[in-house]
């Protein structure tokens, strides 16, 4: 055993992990954002990152522009589909049940994941990008630029989207309806129309995450479950709604399942973050940044 | 259209009346039947899509010949007609699925790729009583419940692993590399967690014709996003080759990584998957698909037979062409249509009478004849080693079947990036 303990394998884990973990924390960002303001949980969210990365992977075959310059795109496009899902679907369902607001998110995932199977066929795709191959030695340690680049967009965008909140009206106006929806009402604010554009920036961030996400891993239509359900344990762990939770608790599930092969079969990687959410929820049952 | 009257409907209607009478009763009563349902069940939505419809269309290719060619001679020439079923790669539905398929009347099934769920259509066809016969699935398992209504045209898990035993020893043997570690890999499915167990089994008991250990045993789950921390493990173990068993994704994120992590190997030999053959593959992987070596059942490239059948495949899925998994898509239907021609009958008593009998000669594949043994396993199937050379498979061992030598050790991969 001791030697899987050599110090530069523990190493290259957490830099692996913690810069995957910059990705989720992009992917889990978006799911929080519309729980916090709608209350409603997008069961979707994975399979519309999966268009992002469609989106993504069509622009860079056609025309060659990297998906880390195309993630605009990407962004743009699932801003405009997510603007459209929370007018046509979840709209209509705010007001109901958990449970069957579920029923309704899953149903627009299953419609999200079979369209991209219908359009972009069954195949596994790796698209041959710049970075995608490219890599960084610090001795023995090595550093994925993909990997880096979408860790740094991915906390670039995070930060954008706090300073939108905080500084710009309609961020004020999300922030309010979020607060107290009756209140918001009162003085004015539309606010159908700031929940959409809320749900709009929620999946504008899960599509550019799947953009980043491209040159890192091959892309099929049935690729998204896995993701919404890691956001979702991300979400929880951070704290229901609360943007920063999302954030850290995305870097720590990064980190948790990159380390915890050291000890554990690969594929008892989603254990670790289980365990970590029930272990933090029985210390903070409200998630590490829940109020 | 004119409105329909109540003179020009009774018109009507005496006249499908009269059809009926005249051809669709006697039909009956010769119980000839005009269509032969075969229910084909795939895993044509999930996560190895990509293969299931593969394997879908296949059965639809062998389906179209046999029709094209008169359809069932002995039964008046009655045409095939695939049933369609999703597995979703889940055992659940396959089981529901091929219930349904069985109340629409298929004969006989086929499918379904994954052992995990060839075991749970078995088991029902079983309860049922009506004949199974697997086109792709290897994990030993499903042969050894005494089905008795189930049969498989593909190789056996041991088949692959003997198999791949051989080639090994043989590379050893006329290149002298100098294999002592090695690293296994596999996907978390049954098939996958067998086939790695086998391997790692087989090079522990000391099988090999050559002195060798395994230093690293990785098993991910299947559909895996990431393996960057499982290949990082491998490079700590230094092994000096890679035996994986894949999926499609999976291998690309693979030989990404360990491109990108500088793992020094002297080659990738997988001892039995898919991931290291198909079109996508090799374009979108390039340069790093180049001298990857895989063992799977695959079509002989000497028959002429199968030259034929992969030139209308490609014709009909430009970009694609008839890999191990297709070719035994093909094969099965071929296999039910032969049985279908001596029963002469679609009784399912009858049908695994005629299967149990088989002996289907104009077998595309590498191998001999299809025949099955009691258990219902095909004793003449076989496997090649493939290796992807100028961004070709080719088929490289055994030497009967071999379009070109192979190259080993493999060139390393960060060199060619």
């Amino acid at each position: 055993m001791e030697k899987r303990m050599n110090p530069a394998l523990v190493v290259q884990l957490i830099i692996s992990g913690f810069l995957m973990g910059g990705v989720y924390s992009l992917i889990a960002l978006g799911l929080s954002l519309i729980f916090g303001v709608l209350r409603v949980i997008n069961f979707a969210h994975g399979e519309m990152m999966i268009w992002g990365m469609y989106i993504a992977y069509t622009i860079l075959l056609l025309t060659g522009i990297d998906p880390f310059f195309s993630l605009v795109v990407s962004a743009g496009a699932l801003f405009i589909l997510g603007y459209i899902v929370q007018r046509v679907v979840v709209n209509r369902i705010i007001e109901f049940p958990e449970a069957m607001q579920v029923i309704a998110m899953i149903g627009t995932a299953l419609i999200f994941e079979n369209g991209a199977r219908l359009i972009w066929g069954p195949d596994y795709r790796s698209p041959a990008s710049r970075f995608a191959l490219s890599s960084i030695w610090i001795g023995e340690i090595m550093i994925d630029v993909p990997r880096l680049l979408a860790f740094l967009i991915a906390i670039l965008i995070a930060a954008l989207v706090f300073l939108f909140l905080k500084y710009t009206d309609t961020g004020k106006a999300i922030r309010s309806s979020a607060d107290n929806r009756l209140g918001a009402l009162l003085v004015g604010t539309d606010v159908n129309r700031v929940y959409a554009v809320c749900f709009g920036i929620g999946t504008a961030c899960v599509g550019a995450a799947g953009a980043l996400l491209v040159p890192l891993m091959p892309l099929s239509p049935h690729i998204g479950p896995p993701f919404t359900m890691v956001s979702f344990i991300i979400v929880i762990l951070g704290g229901m709604g609360s943007l920063i939770g999302a954030v850290v608790g995305g870097l720590i599930v990064g980190v948790a399942e990159s380390v915890a092969t050291i000890f554990l079969p690969s594929s008892l990687k989603q254990i670790v973050s289980f365990t970590l959410m029930v272990a933090i929820l029985l210390l903070r049952p409200k998630g590490l940044f829940g109020r | 259209m004119e409105k329909m009257n109540r003179r020009t409907f009774l018109k009507y209607s005496a006249t499908v009346g009269a059809t009926t009478a005249f051809s669709g009763f006697p039909a009956i009563l010769r119980s000839q039947p005009k269509e032969i349902l075969i229910g084909s069940i795939q895993p044509v939505t999930g996560v190895i899509a990509d293969v299931g419809i593969g394997d879908r269309r296949a059965n639809q290719l062998a389906v179209d010949e046999i029709n094209a060619k008169g359809g069932i001679k002995s039964l008046g020439g009655a045409k095939l007609k695939l049933l369609l079923a999703d597995c979703e790669a889940k055992e659940e539905v396959g089981r529901t699925e091929a219930e349904r398929l069985i109340k629409e009347g298929a004969v006989c099934l086929t499918g379904p790729f994954l052992s995990g769920v060839a075991i749970a259509i078995g088991t029902l066809c079983e309860a049922r009583g009506i004949p199974f016969v697997i086109d792709v699935a290897a994990a030993d398992a499903v042969t050894q419940k005494g089905f008795k209504y189930t049969f498989r045209c593909f190789p056996t898990s041991s088949t692959l692993i003997r198999n791949i035993g051989e080639f090994l020893g043989q590379i050893v043997k006329e290149r002298k590399a100098n294999i002592k570690r090695i690293a296994v890999t596999n996907a978390g499915d049954l098939f996958g967690r067998l086939q790695g167990k086998a391997f790692v089994d087989f090079v522990k008991a000391k099988k090999l014709s050559f002195d060798a250990e395994i230093v690293e045993h990785i098993e991910y789950p299947l559909g895996v996003q990431d393996l960057s921390s499982e290949v990082t493990k491998i490079r700590a173990a230094k092994p000096d080759i890679l035996c994986p068993v894949a999926r499609p994704g999976d291998a690309k994120l693979l030989i990404r990584e360990l491109y990108k992590q500088r793992v020094e190997l002297l080659g990738i030999v997988g001892p039995g998957s898919p991931g290291w053959y198909e079109p996508e593959f090799i374009k979108d992987m390039g340069p790093l698909a180049d001298f990857v070596m895989d063992n799977a059942p695959w079509p002989n490239p000497k028959s002429s037979k199968y030259k034929e059948i992969n030139d209308r495949f490609a014709k009909l899925y430009p970009g694609k062409y008839l890999d191990g998994n297709s070719g035994y898509g093909y094969l099965s239907v071929m296999v039910i249509a032969d049985a279908l021609e001596r029963a002469k009958s679609t009784n399912p008593d009858a049908l695994v009478e005629a299967l149990r009998k088989i002996n289907y000669k104009d077998n595309p594949m590498v191998g001999g004849p299809v025949q099955f043994t009691p258990n219902g396993d095909n004793a003449n199937a076989a496997t090649a080693l493939l290796q992807v050379l100028k961004r070709e498979v080719k088929v490289v061992l055994p030497k009967e079947y071999a379009e070109t030598s192979y190259v080993f050790p493999q060139p390393p991969l960060w060199k060619r990036g």
